[in-house]
């Protein structure tokens, strides 16, 4: 495992957050992906003991805030997240990329079902099966990070 | 650092179902008190206020690219845009002057009916920095917040119509939600018929719905909807939506009306907000309306108590 600096991962969650921030609209905002979950599980597989729970319910808390949603639904809903993806952490890390994928894929639907549910208790109407295609998209972008190998490239170049 | 004393791949700290215990609770009793209380509105607009530059700097990809279109717009354009805001500017004038007239008559007239004058709202024009990142939600942030005088509840327009309604003010934003979004809904009157309904943002497509009205219903396709003034938030006579289908089920006993936006709530870069002083202007009905029965009251008693000077 290279040595990943804290700061690495910090800037990676603010790139992330500053993705998550640009100023989509129409099909695109449909079709966005969680840049910011993502960025999350990456390091939630790789750098456990930097990345964990609490960042991911820090990120949540800023992405509430982002979204003018009420303060801690998608706090609740990465948390919930993080804690399934650091539970197998250990076995996940050595899959291979695909398996790797199909669980993060099964992670990502996780967290909008959750969100879901959080967000049609507070009187929201059920959104049509466009909803879930965030997680579509964001799987095929995480595939894409790892299988390009950008991701080794972020893990082991020094700053 | 204590990373290079122990293995790394163990995690060190509370174990992750606690944490997770911990950060549940937390989230669950934040909702809870954004829901039901509001100790947090502070809170949130501070934090807010941090995330500006980071809101900014996502935004500069965007303004710059505006920018240099906006630079390397032909003359040839410019001069066509010109030649078109000239004409339209005639236009307008003509029309103003008849508009002027048409107002004092109508000032003239309500006061022989001893009715309120309709007072006009003095409007600031805002910005729209981005639209909301839930695709499921239909809300604007504009640029002019608590330090420009705007205040929540104040009604958005554009040049059409109602394009909906300042929800959130944050120091130097503040949140717009759009007619069509399904926590707002507007009073409105037919402007054929002058029938009164309550329009409901529908939520997932760009449309309005009227629920709760009969299915005989005297409302067409084609019907324009403009506010009807009773709520005090929008001035009367703003166009709101025009009906694209009225449909009737025999299971239910309401027609099922579906109506499109007039503004162009989706195409915008500027709306207006119209500061409307509502609590004031009733305030102030409220007192004009006592004034008069008070001053009919007293020119009774003044007649009555001539009669009876009279008299003797």
């Amino acid at each position: 495992m290279p040595n990943l600096s804290r700061r690495r991962v910090y800037f990676t969650l603010l790139v992330a957050l500053l993705l998550q921030l640009l100023p989509f609209s129409g099909w695109l905002l449909q079709i966005k992906p969680d840049f910011l979950l993502l960025a999350l599980l990456f390091w939630l597989l790789r750098a456990p003991n930097i990345c964990n729970i609490g960042i991911a319910w820090t990120a949540g808390i800023l992405m509430d805030l982002i979204s003018g949603d009420l303060f801690g639904q998608n706090a609740l809903a990465y948390a919930l997240t993080a804690f399934l993806a650091v539970m197998y952490q250990r076995r996940l890390i050595l899959f291979t990329v695909l398996q790797q994928s199909a669980y993060v894929f099964l992670l990502l639907f996780v967290n909008q079902v959750i969100l879901l549910m959080l967000k049609s208790f507070s009187g929201s109407e059920y959104f049509g099966w466009t909803y879930f295609v965030p997680s579509l998209t964001g799987i095929m972008l995480w595939y894409a990070v790892l299988h390009s190998r950008l991701s080794i490239n972020i893990m082991t170049r020094q700053q | 650092m204590d990373q290079q004393q122990a293995p790394r791949f163990f995690i060190h700290g509370p174990s992750p179902f606690t944490r997770l215990i911990v950060f549940s609770t937390l989230s669950l009793a934040l909702m809870a008190s954004d829901s039901k209380f509001s100790y947090l509105t502070p809170v949130r607009e501070a934090l807010t206020v941090m995330l500006q530059p980071l809101q900014v700097v996502a935004n500069s990809p965007f303004v710059l690219f505006n920018n240099i279109g906006n630079y390397f717009t032909s003359q040839q354009a410019l001069r066509n845009e010109v030649e078109v805001l000239k004409k339209q500017a005639i236009f307008h004038g003509v029309q103003l002057q008849a508009l002027e007239s048409l107002k004092n008559e109508n000032d003239h007239l309500r006061t022989l009916m001893e009715a309120t004058k309709v007072s006009s709202q003095p409007a600031r024009l805002a910005e729209i920095m981005y639209t909301g990142r839930d695709p499921f939600s239909h809300k604007v942030i504009v640029n002019m917040g608590e330090a420009n005088h705007v205040l929540a509840g104040q009604a958005v327009v554009d040049a059409a119509g109602v394009v909906g309604q300042v929800t959130r003010v944050f120091p130097y934003t503040s949140e717009v939600t759009l007619l069509t979004d399904k926590e707002l809904s507007i009073l409105i009157q037919v402007e054929r018929n002058a029938l009164r309904a309550i329009s409901f943002g529908h939520g997932r497509d760009n449309t309005v719905n009227l629920p709760y009205l009969p299915a005989n219903v005297d409302i067409k396709k084609g019907d324009k909807l403009v506010t009807s003034g009773i709520d005090g938030i929008y001035p009367s006579g703003l166009g709101v939506a025009i009906v694209t289908s009225v449909k009737t089920n025999v299971s239910s006993p309401f027609a099922q009306i579906v109506a499109a936006p007039i503004a162009g709530i989706q195409n915008h870069r500027q709306v207006l907000i119209l500061s409307s002083d509502t609590t004031n202007l009733v305030a102030k009905d409220i007192q004009q309306v006592l004034s008069a029965d008070a001053k009919k009251q007293l020119d009774k008693k003044e007649k009555t108590s001539r009669r009876s000077d009279a008299k003797p």
